[in-house]
């Protein structure tokens, strides 16, 4: 696996699950997913959720309680170099100045740094290269922070809560450069946030995490496909055979977030959540059955043959 | 070398190791000194100060003090009598104060290795900044421990030499000069002061390490650290078999340096605690006490002056032992942390 030149996984995580000291409480359990190379995935959840355990497991910083996770055909530790990280409070050294932060850069990666991605990062803030970094706004810091992790040229970018600290057109403005990085070297990347709207727009990939557990793993279009809203006569509906997500019933009305198990009755009236509705039934109801993709076949599968691992025992959630 | 000497310039190969390693070692150096440069700078300053103190008092203050107690010794009875007071006091300020300084530089780093060196850094997170840069969380400590190390030992042994030539400058020619036991000229004077300095910054990182908060990792480094030295400091004179002396009942116990036992001898031989001596006896020397215990003589074990060498040397590589136990924890924690090294660890996950 490790000989492989472009594993077709960036992150592969099997029965990952982390917790804090021997009787801590389970930050993240059981937590099995795929994600493509070359993919920008959004990582959602409430906060608490995991996100932030789920992205240090992936950066090498903690290891796993138990499980594995592969990060670009190998394990953490080994994929290092390869790797891109911003925690959530963009620690920087704030004795350093700016100019000085980025050639910290240079010298924790020798062979792999490139001054000029990480100098036009600065300079679009207009950062002054001479500041102190404890002079810095929140925004500034994560700029200088997005400049570290884009000048080591990474493969895997994983960003905890990146935009937070961001005025609006800052936000733009990195989520485009960070956008051109991924198109023009292909680099993956995994930025997590409780705002999924700050997402919708860039990403094509999606990971759920609630409650320490995976919930949603796929690409965000195959997601939505996969899932239908309904409305129904009350008396009338039968949700028996399709995987109810929630449901609703307002008079004589029932409305329901369904993944379909078969083709649905003509009368009911179907239309595709939008990502937010989705992302929001799942965390409003954690005992829905997560819809995460099985293990492929080839390795070449995708989320298409995406199927409901645990389906059939909850389908009495409804 | 040979492989510079190669006669076939268009051998392929790999770089020459050594230029590849001293780039990745001027890397790691300029990295840490960029960190930890206010560190640097008063580090240096304080061993020149020290150093320059101690010198001082190995030259012009030990001569003046010398002539001081020379002109004082020559005073006999009433008279006019002259000598320089404030010669023998500059001395004894400097002495002492040069002293304490060099006992308190093993706390001094014991203080900075837990809170600025690994205790801030992994409290602000700017850890995982490094670790998600290019290095590794185990080259990363290691660089960390081994250039402060190098520089510890370098200051501190420069140091007690120094302290160490003052102190024999001085010795039988200033009558208050301290003895070569008394407890803080002891470490001052020897290589255990450096053993204690790396056991501070062995256990002020350990401390960093385990906390991952800069104050707490101060006081637990610098409790750790004065641990350290009041065991070691009691250990010592067990490190080195002593010398037993037997002595008459009139010439008394004689032995100078560091006693570890003393008693006294009976007719048969045998060695036991001085016996409890009256007030009323101790008034003619305790003869009766001695008589009704059947002494004969005194013995002592004791450290000469002979056994300074032997005692700093054992010490300090028992001080290195645990250097090197706190080291391996620290890096055991490191890895384990942050689920080691690139090695075939399993990567596969089912499938």
């Amino acid at each position: 696996m490790t000989s492989r030149p472009t594993p077709p996984y960036a992150l592969r995580a099997g029965a990952l699950g982390k917790r804090f000291g021997r009787r801590g409480a389970w930050a993240l359990r059981d937590c099995s997913f795929r994600l493509p190379a070359g993919r920008v995935c959004a990582v959602v959840g409430p906060n608490g959720a995991g996100k932030s355990t789920l992205l240090a497991l992936a950066a090498g910083l903690t290891a796993p309680s138990e499980g594995a996770i592969t990060v670009l055909g190998t394990d953490p530790a080994s994929a290092r170099a390869r790797v891109g990280y911003v925690a959530q409070d963009k620690p920087l050294y704030p004795q350093l100045t700016v100019a000085e932060t980025l050639r910290l850069g240079a010298d924790l990666n020798p062979g792999h740094w490139e001054p000029s991605v990480a100098e036009a990062v600065v300079r679009a803030g207009e950062l002054d290269p001479r500041a102190r970094v404890r002079s810095l706004s929140g925004g500034q810091r994560t700029r200088v922070a997005l400049a570290l992790a884009l000048g080591k040229r990474p493969d895997l970018l994983l960003l905890d809560e990146p935009m937070a600290d961001l005025d609006p057109l800052a936000r733009h403005e990195l989520m485009g450069t960070l956008m051109a990085q991924a198109a023009q070297y292909g680099t993956t990347i995994a930025m997590s946030s409780h705002v999924v709207a700050e997402l919708e727009d860039s990403c094509d990939h999606l990971l759920l995490v609630g409650g320490g557990r995976v919930r949603l793993a796929g690409e965000i279009d195959e997601l939505i496909e996969a899932h239908a809203r309904v409305s129904a006569p009350a008396e009338s509906a039968d949700l028996t055979g399709h995987t109810v997500v929630e449901s609703r019933t307002t008079g004589r009305q029932l409305t329901a977030l369904v993944r379909p198990g078969g083709p649905l009755p003509a009368e009911w009236r179907a239309t595709p959540p939008a990502l937010e509705e989705l992302v929001l039934a799942y965390l409003r109801n954690p005992q829905a059955a997560p819809l995460t993709p099985a293990e492929p076949a080839d390795e070449a599968g995708t989320a298409a043959d995406a199927t409901d691992r645990t389906g059939n025992a909850t389908e009495a959630a409804a | 070398m040979s492989a510079l000497a190669s006669p076939l310039p268009t051998a392929p190969g790999p770089l020459p190791a050594a230029p590849a390693r001293s780039a990745a070692l001027t890397r790691d150096l300029r990295w840490l000194l960029r960190l930890h440069r206010p560190a640097l700078y008063i580090w240096a300053a304080l061993v020149v100060v020290l150093a320059a103190a101690l010198l001082w008092l190995a030259g012009p203050l030990t001569d003046a003090s010398a002539d001081a107690w020379h002109d004082y010794d020559a005073c006999h009875g009433e008279g006019a009598c002259s000598y320089y007071q404030d010669a023998i006091l500059r001395y004894k300020n400097v002495y002492d104060c040069t002293t304490i300084a060099l006992t308190a530089l093993p706390f001094l780093v014991a203080a900075w290795s837990g809170a600025a060196l690994l205790g801030r850094e992994l409290e602000s997170g700017t850890a995982h900044l490094a670790w998600t840069q290019g290095i590794s969380p185990v080259r990363w400590l290691a660089v960390k421990l081994a250039a402060p190390a190098v520089l510890v030992t370098a200051g501190t042994g420069l140091l007690v030499w120094l302290h160490h030539h003052a102190w024999s400058a001085a010795n039988g020619r200033v009558d208050t000069a301290k003895s070569w036991y008394d407890g803080l000229t002891l470490h001052a004077n020897g290589p255990t002061t450096v053993g204690f300095a790396l056991a501070g910054l062995g256990c002020g990182a350990l401390a960093g390490l385990l906390w991952r908060r800069a104050l707490p990792a101060l006081a637990t480094g610098l409790v750790a650290t004065a641990a350290v030295r009041v065991l070691v400091d009691r250990l010592m004179p067990h490190l080195w078999p002593a010398d037993t002396s037997v002595t008459s009942l009139r010439r008394g116990i004689r032995g100078v340096g560091i006693t570890v036992d003393e008693g006294i001898v009976t007719s048969t031989g045998a060695h036991l605690p001085r016996p409890h001596c009256p007030p009323e006896d101790a008034v003619h020397g305790c003869t009766s006490t001695y008589a009704k215990a059947d002494a004969v003589g005194f013995f002592q074990s004791y450290h000469p002056v002979s056994h300074f060498w032997p005692l700093h040397l054992v010490t300090t590589a028992v001080l290195l032992a645990l250097v090197v136990v706190l080291g391996t924890t620290a890096f055991a924690l490191v890895r384990r942390s942050t689920g080691g090294t690139a090695r075939n660890r399993r990567t596969g996950v089912a499938g």
